[in-house]
């Protein structure tokens, strides 16, 4: 009967499917390429209602076969794509996207800005939500491509420009370029979203003509606009705008003092505590504690020389004031149930002085002075140091002696 | 500004790396004892719907209810009748032939209930019911009392069982993360590591195994061996200062071992802790040594640390995003060593453990940010702490996610795996040095398992670099996949070596191991039945000089991969000899325990049971020569008399061979008055003379048996004789020694099936009958009477056949 038909043909379609499957799996093109030529009689009647239909099936499966068959070259890439163009109307643009990417990534640059004019004009029926998105993104990408034209006639009339000779084509171009670039990349970033590239290269136009306004105000909102996701890459670029700009130590501050607290171990941290300690405002230095403390709570900055030794520098210094031990205590009451396991533990200890010496030379400070001077971390290092001879660690078991009932009071 | 290099998102070019073998090899022996394959769907579906309902995105199979509620009342009859069936059990008729005019009113005849209720079985899916009134009959009057448990109670028992069950053969959650782990070598030169993974019947029994890794790992020493009190389901492992922590998760009991630094030293217990609701995860922090995260189905999470003891870090039954039934919930650890992430089916979120209640983020979402389909759950998260310490990977039934902390919800990666089941293990290798980071996933039902390479951010805090998948992803060999390379095996060996190697999988490990300049890598897996196989790829440097064998198929060497070996290398096959040496020897042990004799109740005895031998007996030639003749003559048959029979089923006045037959004796003592005394003597009976007289009797009915069987040709004179033997009433018993003439079936009636109904019948041979006798050769209570009934018909023989009608 027709419907046992229609069973069969269903069952030796996906049949057939899991075969392709299994050689992609296995790396074998060649198989997968055979296997997918009797798929494709599977777009003969096709009922299916599931998400993903044979057709994009087939799209996907065969670029993924000519991307890494040996045999495939790029004109038959293409020619494969054109094809699928027709082959469903709603797919379109994903599928211009995609060839895109794959002319980009191949380095040819002017058939993808082709192309993505040329998915630009077309128009189908009424658009859809999707649609429009994806209509958006092509718009994006040509703009990107537009700003790196704009970039490569800029640094040439710049070189050009040196020599006191200004071509006035070239320049034309150029400001045509930045023109279709800015507004393709305008309208793309006002969607939500993560658009780190865009509004890179944006906000690099707009302060190539002196826009700065413009330009803060788009990071502020691609930072601060809540519908985005939390993008601690936003408050990055707007960090570094403003430091470009020469703006206030204390806009910069607060710029870091926002990145820290969405990302406390971001690596500006450093920076920001070393800006925070030369503050004379004592606020500020607590700040600097508290971040050099936050950013050694976490597994990535474990073992790194330079925050061990912002935090044994600032450590060191209140120390020696004797002022604001509080803050010392403040900081390591909610941290004492676990740094000790986490940081000074003598397994630690060990291996950090056979790894790396300045390492262990900074924990041990710190640790000598939160821990006391019967600290296993301390206690290892210093010895060890004496052992060999070392003159710092003589000088820092003579420091952490001498300041020792610093840690009692801290406890 | 130069203008950057696009890279893609997927597709580059990843390590190659090639499996050593054509299928995975026997790591360990066997495991031990024979396996018991967990139910499957047949098992739990109604068939007929069994094809249709097994579709995916087809929900809401028809779960055989009827047909395990039967199981439970034949497994368990005490539990679901006891006392009324002690109390009824002689109103109850097992038996086949129809019952007699006074014990009709008060006794039913189950055959024919179990007759009907095939023929219900055989009309299922008619609408008209009227058909088996009988049956309603029964189910009216009885339902309400004849069950020791209430039916209702007992059916919604049964049916949340099989609903579990069902959901269970569907997605079985509990295995989540695998109970297999790998504690690598302490010092970067030694092979020997250490695998940990459940075994014993129960899988109750956690092992430690030092291995040794060479060409094809092999074990190193006994196992270190620990007997736990419930199955284990996870066993997970972490490294922090130089020691193994190793969490072991059964459904209500986590514990917690540590392996001491030192090669070859001996795990040690440190802590369990034991759990109300049964435990849904168990992850070992890589940063702390002693501490772990423990979620339970309830919804809540707790921070374990061994000195410091249970920190509950939030309890919530509900799910925390969007409404989701599962239970499930799972924790790991992030690169803040105080902050622990939760996950449910709809999410994940990030806690810390200084302030729980406050500080809290969402890390992922199922939804639009992550772009996810619709009905994707989240199945496995796992912190790749060792590949980069804010990445995160999530696993989804459609795809894998790599997920950075910094920038919550917004995947870094995806990417659709396309696996039939659900990814429940993972594994990850790092790759040091700008190399790229391997990941292994592992589903458990279809024992898949892929190997992707992805690339992320190099070192930490580095290069701006995207994190991108690495070359295509690759299909890694799984345990049923050596069944075809196994010595060829008689069919039924070789369809128990398929369900065995074709058990879930249970677990997954993987290491790398650099031995010079060759580097391969080692996945183990362990299946349910507690089999551990591993499989070893090994990497090929970029181009190098191709080896001698590659040199000869210069065209396609670098398009697709050379054709993997064929055959598994000598080493493998005398792998797989010995496993199926060891697992053939297991198998021949006598079982520990014996299993109960399972006996059909449906009908105890068949009609062809109380047939003698098929084929025509000597008597039934005689009989059918004479027929024959008669026919040829035209004459008439007056008397069914075979022609060697002579005399043939005369009234035989009993002889009294040893003494007078029982009935003379009781007759003649009821009749002197002194009954009484005659009933003492027949009741103690001495045992040992019952027994000789059984024993007699059962040699004399093995005779008999040989002989009689004037069985199939005859039977339908046969039921025409039972007809009217049911309304005569017997006849004088014939003597034992005589053979019976006729099949008993149309005998059996004769006797009254209920013997309580003349108590006053017990000759010596009847003793033997009594239930004490029957119980002691552990005949069951309900079937006592049957048994009785079956074999009065031998002690007093068939009555006298009565006269055709047509003498």
């Amino acid at each position: 009967s027709s419907h046992e038909h229609k069973l069969n043909f269903k069952k030796s379609k996906e049949l057939c499917l899991s075969y392709i499957q299994d050689a992609m799996l296995q790396k074998q093109w060649k198989r997968a390429a055979e296997f997918l030529t009797f798929y494709v009689e599977s777009l003969e009647k096709d009922y299916s209602r599931e998400q993903i239909g044979p057709s994009e099936m087939i799209w996907r499966i065969g670029t993924e076969i000519l991307c890494h068959h040996s045999h495939s070259s790029m004109r038959e890439f293409n020619c494969f794509i054109e094809q699928m163009k027709t082959l469903g109307v709603k797919r379109y643009l994903k599928v211009c996207l995609e060839h895109v990417f794959h002319l980009l990534c191949h380095g040819q640059i002017d058939e993808a800005y082709q192309n993505l004019s040329l998915a630009e004009s077309w128009r189908f029926g009424e658009q859809t939500a999707i649609q429009d998105k994806e209509m958006k993104l092509i718009q994006a990408y040509r703009g990107l491509l537009d700003y790196y034209s704009w970039s490569k006639q800029k640094s040439i009339l710049l070189e050009h420009g040196l020599d006191g000779f200004a071509d006035l084509s070239v320049e034309q171009e150029m400001h045509s370029s930045f023109r279709k670039a800015a507004v393709n990349l305008k309208e793309i970033i006002k969607i939500p979203g993560v658009w780190d590239l865009f509004v890179k290269c944006y906000v690099d136009l707009l302060e190539f003509y002196g826009d700065h306004d413009e330009a803060r105000q788009v990071l502020n909102e691609y930072a601060y606009n809540s519908k985005f996701p939390a993008n601690p890459n936003a408050h990055v670029y707007l960090y570094q705008l403003l430091k470009r700009h020469g703006e206030s130590k204390k806009s910069l501050v607060s710029a870091l003092k926002i990145l820290h607290d969405i990302v406390p171990s971001h690596e500006l941290m450093i920076d920001f505590n070393t800006m925070l300690q030369k503050s004379k405002k004592s606020k500020k230095r607590r700040l600097g504690l508290e971040v050099i403390f936050a950013v050694l709570d976490y597994a990535g900055w474990k073992e790194s020389v330079k925050a061990w030794s912002c935090l044994a520098r600032q450590v060191k210094q209140i120390v020696i004031s004797e002022k604001h031990l509080d803050w010392i205590k403040q900081e390591w009451n909610c941290r004492k149930d676990w740094w000790p396991a986490f940081h000074f533990s003598r397994y630690l200890a060990k291996r950090n002085w056979l790894e790396n010496k300045s390492l262990s030379y900074e924990k041990a400070l710190v640790a000598g002075i939160l821990q006391g001077k019967d600290c296993k971390y301390f206690k290892y290092v210093s010895h060890q140091g004496c052992k060999a001879q070392v003159k710092r660690f003589r000088m820092l078991k003579k420091f952490v002696n001498r300041h020792s009932p610093v840690y009692l009071r801290t406890s | 500004q130069a203008q950057p290099a696009f890279v893609p998102r997927r597709g580059g070019t990843g390590e190659v790396w090639k499996p050593a073998e054509v299928a995975a090899v026997p790591a360990l022996p066997p495991g031990e004892g024979c396996w018991i394959p967990s139910p499957a769907p047949e098992d739990i579906v109604y068939h007929n719907s069994r094809y249709r309902k097994l579709q995916p995105g087809k929900a809401g199979a028809t779960l055989d209810f009827a047909k395990q509620l039967g199981h439970f009342f034949l497994d368990h009859p005490e539990d679901a009748f006891g006392s009324m069936g002690r109390l009824l059990h002689k109103n109850f008729y097992l038996g086949n032939s129809k019952l007699k005019r006074p014990a009709r009113n008060s006794t039913i005849r189950m055959t024919a209930l179990m007759e009907d209720i095939d023929r219900l079985e055989a009309r299922r899916g008619c609408h008209r019911q009227h058909l088996a009134s009988r049956v309603r009959w029964f189910s009216h009057l009885c339902r309400d009392w004849l069950f020791e448990v209430p039916l209702g109670l007992l059916a919604d028992c049964l049916h949340e069982e099989l609903m579990l069950q069902w959901s269970d053969l569907l997605f079985d959650d509990s295995l989540t993360g695998g109970a297999l782990a790998w504690l690598p070598p302490r010092d970067r030169g030694s092979c020997t590591g250490c695998l940990v993974y459940p075994g014993g019947q129960a899988m109750n029994h956690l092992y430690f195994q030092g291995m040794v890794l060479e060409k094809l790992p092999h074990a190193w020493g006994s196992p270190a061996q620990f007997e736990l009190s419930g199955r284990i389901r996870q066993v997970a492992a972490a490294q922090v200062d130089g020691e193994d922590f190793i969490g072991v998760r059964s459904d209500y009991h986590c514990g917690v071992w540590r392996v001491p630094g030192r090669t070859g030293a001996t795990p040690a217990p440190l802590q369990v802790i034991h759990t109300d609701v049964p435990a849904s995860c168990l992850t070992v922090s890589p940063h702390l040594p002693g501490e772990l995260a423990v979620c339970t189905q309830s919804g809540t999470v707790y921070l374990w640390n061994i000195e410091t003891g249970l920190q509950q870090l939030r309890h919530d039954t509900q799910t925390m995003f969007f409404r989701d039934h599962s239970p499930w919930r799972w924790s790991d650890f992030t690169a803040h060593p105080r902050v622990l992430s939760c996950a449910d089916r709809t999410g994940l979120q990030c806690l810390d453990a200084r302030d729980p209640k406050k500080c809290h983020f969402d890390l992922f979402k199922v939804g639009e940010e992550a772009s996810c389909q619709q009905g994707e759950r989240v199945v496995l998260p796992m912190y790749l702490g060792r590949a980069h310490p804010s990445q995160y990977l999530v696993t989804t039934q459609f795809s894998v996610y790599v997920l950075d902390e910094r920038l919550p919800l917004v995947p870094v990666l995806k990417w659709a795996h396309m696996m039939k089941a659900p990814p429940l293990f993972a594994q990850m290798m790092p790759g040091n040095g700008g190399r790229s980071h391997k990941v292994l996933l592992g589903a458990s039902s279809t024992q898949e398992l892929l190997l992707l390479q992805y690339q992320g951010e190099r070192g930490c805090w580095g290069s701006q670099s995207a994190c991108q998948l690495a070359g295509a992803p690759q299909k890694l060999h799984s345990i049923a996949g050596c069944l075809q390379h196994l010595p060829t095996q008689l069919p039924h060996c070789h369809h128990m070596f398929q369900q065995r190697l074709g058990a879930p999988a249970a677990g997954l490990a993987a290491t790398l191991q650099e031995d010079g300049e060759h580097e391969s890598m080692l996945v183990f897996q362990l299946s349910e039945a507690g089999d551990v196989f591993c499989q070893r790829l090994t990497h090929e440097a970029v181009r190098a000089p191709a080896p001698l064998e590659e040199a000869e198929v210069p065209q396609e060497s670098c398009a697709s991969p050379q054709p993997a070996p064929e055959v598994p290398s000598p080493a493998a096959a005398l792998r797989y000899r010995r496993w199926l040496r060891t697992f053939f020897r297991g198998y021949e042990e006598p079982p520990q325990h014996t299993w109960t004799p399972s006996l059909s109740q449906k009908r105890l005895f068949t009609c062809r049971d109380l047939e003698g031998p098929a084929g025509p007996s000597d008597l039934q030639r005689q009989v059918r020569q004479w027929l024959h003749k008669v026919m040829r003559e035209g004459g008439r048959i007056q008397r069914w008399e075979p022609l060697s029979l002579q005399p043939p089923a005369l009234p035989q006045p009993p002889e009294p061979v040893g003494g007078p037959d029982p009935l003379s004796t009781r007759l003649t003592a009821a009749w002197s008055g002194d009954w009484e005394q005659w009933w003492e003597e027949r009741s103690s009976f001495s045992v040992a003379q019952r027994q000789r007289v059984l024993r007699e009797r059962r040699r004399r009915q093995k005779r008999a048996r040989g002989r009689c069987s004037l069985s199939a040709s005859f039977t339908s004179s046969l039921t025409y004789q039972s007809e009217l033997s049911e309304l005569s009433d017997a006849g004088p018993p014939l003597s034992p020694d005589h053979p019976p003439v006729l099949s008993q079936e149309g005998a059996a009636p004769a006797s009254s099936p209920l013997p309580s109904s003349h108590p006053a019948s017990p000759a010596p041979d009847e003793a033997l009958l009594s239930s004490q006798s029957l119980r002691c050769r552990g005949i069951p209570k309900e079937r006592r009477k049957t048994l009785r009934d079956y074999l009065s018909v031998w002690i007093e023989g068939p009555s006298e056949p009565p006269e055709l009608p047509g003498s």
